[in-house]
């Protein structure tokens, strides 16, 4: 068994580095540029120059998916930050105090967690309008109660144990125990928590671009793209394969690795 | 009896909550609901009547008792953009993305349940391992995508349904599931890969507990002692897990309707949200929401009628 769980990590780390280094690669050189179109170029398949081919526009798919994929690690990174940070918080603060506050808030966090994360971005998109930066902060708040959960479950279980009873003791303050005492010792959940959530940003991103909710052309985004993609479906396959490849691959990748994670 | 009462207690304080919150949100974003029907060209005293008439002026809680009242009633308001009520608008609706949801729950039972049996029974073997392989890439593949990969391979290359050509159930009710099938698949497949995964770790570590053993010492063969006794015990967090993928297949079918350009629920979601038609982004939110809340409170009550355990707990 022990040898299986060693190549979830590897695989994973892999896949995920892998991903990340193509992205980066993306923000130093690019083969050619995004957004110049060429009718010439149209659908032309794959060539040397154009190793993915071109799209509706003659546009090259190989520098559009290194681009688009950067927008969609920008705003799963952006989701989960809000929704790690924020939910974390809340998690902290009414696991360790608990209370009526406590109560509230898990009450509010238990309706909306009820919620399908997707029909809450749209809510919160309906009242912001569609973009970018709104489909972060819809997708961030979406987030917040599944970070808010596993936080405060893990600071309910932590709150009676004897070394956060010592500290009390040693009179630390609330806030000194709450971050430097307790907030380390949960990180082994914590991490493989943020690597799901932000697989599943990823994923809300793309369906939520897809939609034309979100990104807004000529920005490239991977959802952005297969919806592109979809209208010409006939024509050239290869526009929806790529995009569609490398959400897979960044998913699977990280994945991998927080089931990886998860087993160490 | 008093566990289904406090839960029903709960479920119904719950909707209450999330209808007032819905509420107060599409109250206090900008922008005035009379002045966006009349337009920028308006009087002041034409916006201020209308305002009146649509009972905009009175306080907040009377406007939300009044909408929450004929929300019970079955009213759901007058749409901005079409000229019919809410009510109406969804009625039509509902049947198209409730056949696509029930259609993929049925998928995901009949294909996970054996393929979970299967690759736990011939734990290690290399179809195990080409399934476990396989399941983890198919967890990545997000709905919308699956829903294009399967257009092109059986829409477009083996032409066994025509992309977008979606059949009305009020013509043809055949035709119409036949189209709903590759839709409920994209949805599925996903959900399938993660059922699959769940119920093998829990039919291998039922599988591993001593009533299992006696089981087998009392001369019952493999397939009797999975069939009859580890599955019944390894089903109830797959039952839970299953409730909350109903809800998360409501809100993936909005994805996939536009992929197979469907006219369900999803497609009036969208096109409120872009039309700013609240009335109808409200309602449908409500009622999606009350779906999603009543099938977790009708899970729970089935896990606790199936596991007596629970009910003895939840009883002080």
């Amino acid at each position: 068994m022990k040898k299986k769980r060693n190549f979830n990590l590897i695989a994973g780390g892999i896949l995920a580095g892998g991903m990340l280094l193509f992205i980066l690669a993306g923000v130093f050189f690019l083969p050619q540029d995004p957004e110049t179109m060429n009718l010439e170029l149209k659908f032309a398949g794959m060539s040397l120059s154009h190793p993915f081919g071109c799209d509706n526009f003659g546009r090259d798919i190989f520098s559009r998916v290194m681009v688009g994929a950067r927008t969609t690690l920008i705003v799963a990174l952006g989701t989960v930050g809000i929704g790690a940070g924020v939910g974390t918080l809340i998690g902290a603060f009414t696991g360790y105090f608990g209370g009526w506050l406590d109560e509230v808030m898990m009450r509010i966090i238990d309706a909306l967690f009820a919620f399908p994360s997707i029909l809450l971005a749209l809510v919160v998109i309906s009242l912001l309008d569609k973009g970018k930066y709104q489909v972060i902060l819809a997708l961030g708040i979406a987030f917040i109660p599944s970070f808010a959960r596993v936080v405060r479950g893990q600071f309910l279980k932590c709150r009676e144990l004897d070394y956060v009873k010592n500290a009390r003791i040693m009179g630390c303050s609330s806030l000194r125990i709450i971050f430097v005492h307790i907030l380390p010792n949960t990180l082994n959940v914590l991490v493989p928590t943020v690597m799901i959530g932000f697989n599943n940003a990823v994923l809300a991103e793309a369906g939520m671009s897809y939609l034309g909710l979100g990104v807004q052309p000529p920005d490239a985004s991977l959802g952005r793209m297969l919806s592109e993609a979809q209208t010409h479906l006939f024509s050239q396959p290869l526009y929806a394969i790529f995009p569609g490849l490398a959400i897979i691959l960044l998913v699977l990748g990280f994945s991998l690795l927080a089931d990886g994670l998860e087993a160490k | 009896m008093k566990y289904v009462g406090k839960k029903l207690l709960t479920m119904l304080l719950t909707l209450l909550l999330v209808s007032f919150l819905v509420f107060l949100c599409f109250t206090v974003i900008p922008g005035d609901p009379a002045s966006a029907r009349l337009g920028t060209e308006a009087t002041p005293e034409a916006v201020e009547m209308l305002r009146e008439e649509m009972g905009l002026n009175r306080p907040f809680f009377v406007r939300y008792g009044d909408w929450l009242l004929s929300f019970v009633r079955g009213d759901f308001g007058e749409s901005y953009d079409y000229e019919m009520t809410v009510g109406e608008l969804l009625a039509d609706k509902i049947p198209i993305t409730l056949t696509m949801s029930l259609m993929s729950m049925l998928l995901i039972i009949v294909l996970s349940i054996p393929l979970g049996l299967y690759t736990a029974r011939h734990e290690g073997s290399w179809a195990d391992r080409g399934i476990y392989a396989l399941n983890q890439v198919i967890m990545a593949v997000p709905a919308f995508f699956a829903g294009i990969l399967i257009t092109l391979f059986f829409g477009i290359l083996l032409k066994m349904f025509t992309p977008g050509g979606y059949v009305s159930y009020r013509r043809d009710f055949g035709g119409f599931l036949a189209y709903m099938f590759f839709p409920s698949l994209s949805i599925a497949l996903p959900k399938i890969a993660m059922t699959v995964k769940l119920l093998r770790s829990g039919l291998i570590s039922e599988k591993k507990q001593d009533y299992a053993r006696t089981a087998y010492s009392r001369g019952n063969h493999t397939g009797g002692v999975l069939y009859k006794h580890v599955l019944k015990n390894a089903m109830l967090p797959i039952l839970t897990f299953l409730g909350m993928t109903l809800t998360d297949m409501i809100a993936g079918s909005i994805v996939v309707e536009q992929v197979f350009s469907i006219p369900g629920i999803g497609r009036v979601l969208l096109t409120a949200i872009s039309h700013r038609d609240y009335p109808v982004v409200m309602a449908v939110i409500v009622c999606l929401a009350g779906v999603v809340i009543l099938v977790n409170g009708l899970v729970d009550l089935l896990y606790q009628w199936i596991d007596p355990r629970i009910r003895l707990e939840a009883q002080p």
